[in-house]
């Protein structure tokens, strides 16, 4: 993604600020991410065939955790200009802290929004929804895993990767600064490491693993990171962009046509170490990543095109995309509710409808009312423009 | 021969027959207990008269693994383990895992959990073709329905995917056993809940796999609470008690897989 298309993105850290932002590639993508977050959220929705993981190998979470990344380093280069280096690690010690609190507050509201329908509808089995079960019959144990995010809900459990990765951040942030040139290869190391040895965190009380592996994961928020910049493997890739575009679009079309006719190879005949050959999204395994990296190279040079052509979509979408994590938590709480109605009123197209129609015009609402009273003057000056 | 020669002659015979006899009775019963050692009795709050928990369907590839060695590899699919989680906190698998080795002499039962809860069929269905590539089970112990259920996948689509992803693993030399939907009163007269439970039911027949009753097992075990107290039971209380005895059930099915002959075609 060119930097020029991006404008000065610096993520929802830029609390305070005069004026809303114009509408850029990041917030448009971060936006796109969100909206097929939730469509995603809601298993068996009519609409969920329609997002882009039935033709791609990687989904919206690649592309959140990358722009996650991207986001980061365009925030630092802003403290960077300042020479404000204790300022930049404290904002983000600051928003580590506030997406824990943010993930703490939503899996509160996912378990009594179980609860209440279980009892409501005298149905156990919405008690176990999404991993929830142990809350309700191992409450003591559940409680320290929940606040220490050993144990996570099932589509609860991005959040907690984001904030491993946001408290680490100001590790990734200081080797760029004293040692740039170490940042990805250690990132690599890493990756290829845990895939090798299969290293992964574990789950308590509940047996099992992160379904998001922070430590394979770290690499495609480096990633971002890294692209972000306009030195070292950013510049890089904004000099070849066009290159690599031609790389890129075969593997894009091949990878959709893999994934829409399921024509994936035998995971059984790869060769060890097996993770780096097989698909495995926990590990964030090399051929989700090469895949999404490919996709994100079309994305780079089309972006611009696509927003030019569609403005009110790329209006509703950056909107969206600047106030992430209230969209975000709105759209988790949402999604959850929604597959509660889908449950008691049977699920039909009409309805699922209903629920899209409904759930996207919440999640507008809630970015338009964070963005509130700038949202509304920026409204204004548009509408006196297009008046002149 | 002197009287108290033949006698002692008589006695030490007597002796000799009597012990021969409880040693070839001992040596029979080991043998016996060797090849199919019984799975521990179902505790009394599992009881489920007239319901049969498994079927007879033997564990071709789980016996051969235990016959080269030892190891049985268990791969746990579907919804997640955790609402089995005991009052006691001791892990459901890590029951399991303690009673087949007890029920099995000299195996090592290793279970892998990658249970995740409200996952579609479907979904699963790709994630377990990675987890047998890179974990090897001998065995796919796979949770399946609920979710698809709720989410009101339709039922010909769930079917075509369970059988196939069935297919696969049979085809890559791996058994299986389907753990069926769950009892819900509220959801008895369901008809997706019910056409769903019927699909997973279909799909066992017809590839002869292992499938735990469990649906059947929880409605019996609600019928006998309704008995004793003469009311119907608390739904909660009754799923809970299905979760503590669903670890029995699954340690009869499998022992008792391990322990049957493979039926040879005609």
């Amino acid at each position: 993604m060119p930097r020029e298309t991006i404008g000065e993105t610096i993520g929802e850290t830029n609390i305070g600020e005069a004026k809303v932002r114009e509408a850029n590639a990041v917030d448009f993508w971060r936006g796109f991410a969100l909206i097929t977050i939730f469509i995603n959220h809601i298993p068996g929705i009519y609409f969920e065939r329609f997002t882009h993981r039935n033709v791609s190998i990687s989904d919206s979470a690649e592309l959140f955790v990358f722009l996650a990344g991207w986001g980061l380093a365009l925030m630092v280069s802003r403290y960077e200009a300042r020479k404000a280096h204790i300022e930049a690690i404290k904002a983000l010690a600051d928003r580590a802290l506030r997406i824990y609190a943010v993930h703490l507050m939503l899996v509160t509201i996912a378990i009594a929004l179980l609860a209440a329908a279980a009892t409501t509808y005298d149905n156990p089995l919405l008690l176990e929804w999404h991993n929830a079960a142990t809350v309700f019959y191992d409450p003591i144990r559940a409680h320290i895993g929940l606040v220490t995010l050993s144990y996570q809900l099932g589509y609860f459990d991005i959040l907690p990767l984001y904030v491993v990765l946001t408290a680490a951040s100001p590790l990734v942030v200081m080797l760029h600064w004293y040692a740039p040139r170490a940042l990805l290869p250690a990132s690599v190391a890493l990756y290829v490491f845990v895939l090798v040895f299969r290293v992964s965190i574990p789950t308590w009380p509940t047996q099992g693993t992160w379904f998001f592996n922070p430590l394979a994961w770290q690499l495609i928020f480096v990633l971002g990171f890294v692209l972000a910049r306009d030195t070292g493997a950013g510049a890089f890739v904004r000099r070849h962009i066009n290159a690599l575009v031609k790389l890129a679009l075969p593997i894009v079309i091949a990878t959709s046509i893999m994934q829409f006719w399921n024509l994936h190879p035998d995971p059984t005949g790869m060769p060890e170490p097996k993770l780096l050959f097989v698909d495995v999204k926990s590990f964030q395994t090399p051929i989700r990543l090469l895949q999404f990296l490919a996709l994100a190279a079309v994305i780079a040079v089309t972006s611009k095109r696509i927003m030019a052509v569609l403005p009110p979509v790329t209006r509703v979408l950056s909107l969206l995309g600047r106030k992430s994590l209230v969209v975000f938590s709105v759209g988790s709480v949402l999604s959850l509710a929604c597959q509660v109605v889908r449950y008691v009123y049977k699920a039909e197209l009409p309805l699922d409808f209903l629920l899209l129609v409904v759930g996207l015009s919440v999640m507008i609402f809630s970015a338009w009312l964070a963005e509130w009273p700038k949202s509304a003057s920026m409204s204004k000056t548009q509408a006196g423009n297009r008046i002149a | 021969m002197p009287l108290y020669r033949r006698r002692s002659f008589v006695a030490l015979s007597t002796t000799l027959v009597g012990a021969s006899a409880i040693a070839v009775a001992s040596a029979g019963a080991l043998v016996s207990a060797k090849a199919e050692p019984t799975p521990p009795p179902l505790s009394n709050d599992c009881q489920t008269p007239g319901v049969n928990i498994s079927g007879a369907i033997p564990l071709s590839n789980v016996q051969r693994a235990l016959r080269e060695t030892k190891v049985i590899k268990i791969l746990a699919i579907g919804a997640s383990a955790s609402a089995m989680m005991r009052r006691t906190g001791e892990h459901y698998f890590k029951v399991i895992e303690g009673v087949l080795e007890r029920t099995i002499p000299g195996v090592d039962v290793q279970i892998i959990d990658r249970g995740v809860s409200g996952e579609l069929a479907r979904n699963a269905a790709e994630r377990i073709k990675s987890e047998v590539a890179l974990n090897r089970p001998d065995l796919v112990l796979w949770q399946v329905g609920s979710s698809d259920a709720v989410a009101g996948v339709p039922v010909d689509q769930f079917e075509t995917e369970l059988d196939d992803t069935v297919a696969w693993l049979r085809g890559h030399g791996i058994d299986v056993a389907l753990v069926g939907l769950q009892y819900i009163r509220g959801l008895a007269k369901d008809a997706q809940y019910q056409a769903i439970r019927n699909a997973v039911n279909r799909v066992a027949d017809r590839n002869q796999i292992l499938r735990i009753s469990r649906y059947e097992a929880t409605q019996v075990i609600e019928q006998v609470e309704a008995q004793k107290s003469g009311e119907a039971p608390n739904a909660f209380a009754i799923s809970e008690q299905g979760h503590t005895c669903l670890s029995e059930y699954v340690v009869r099915a499998i022992s008792s897989g391990v322990f049957l002959r493979p039926v040879r075609p005609r």
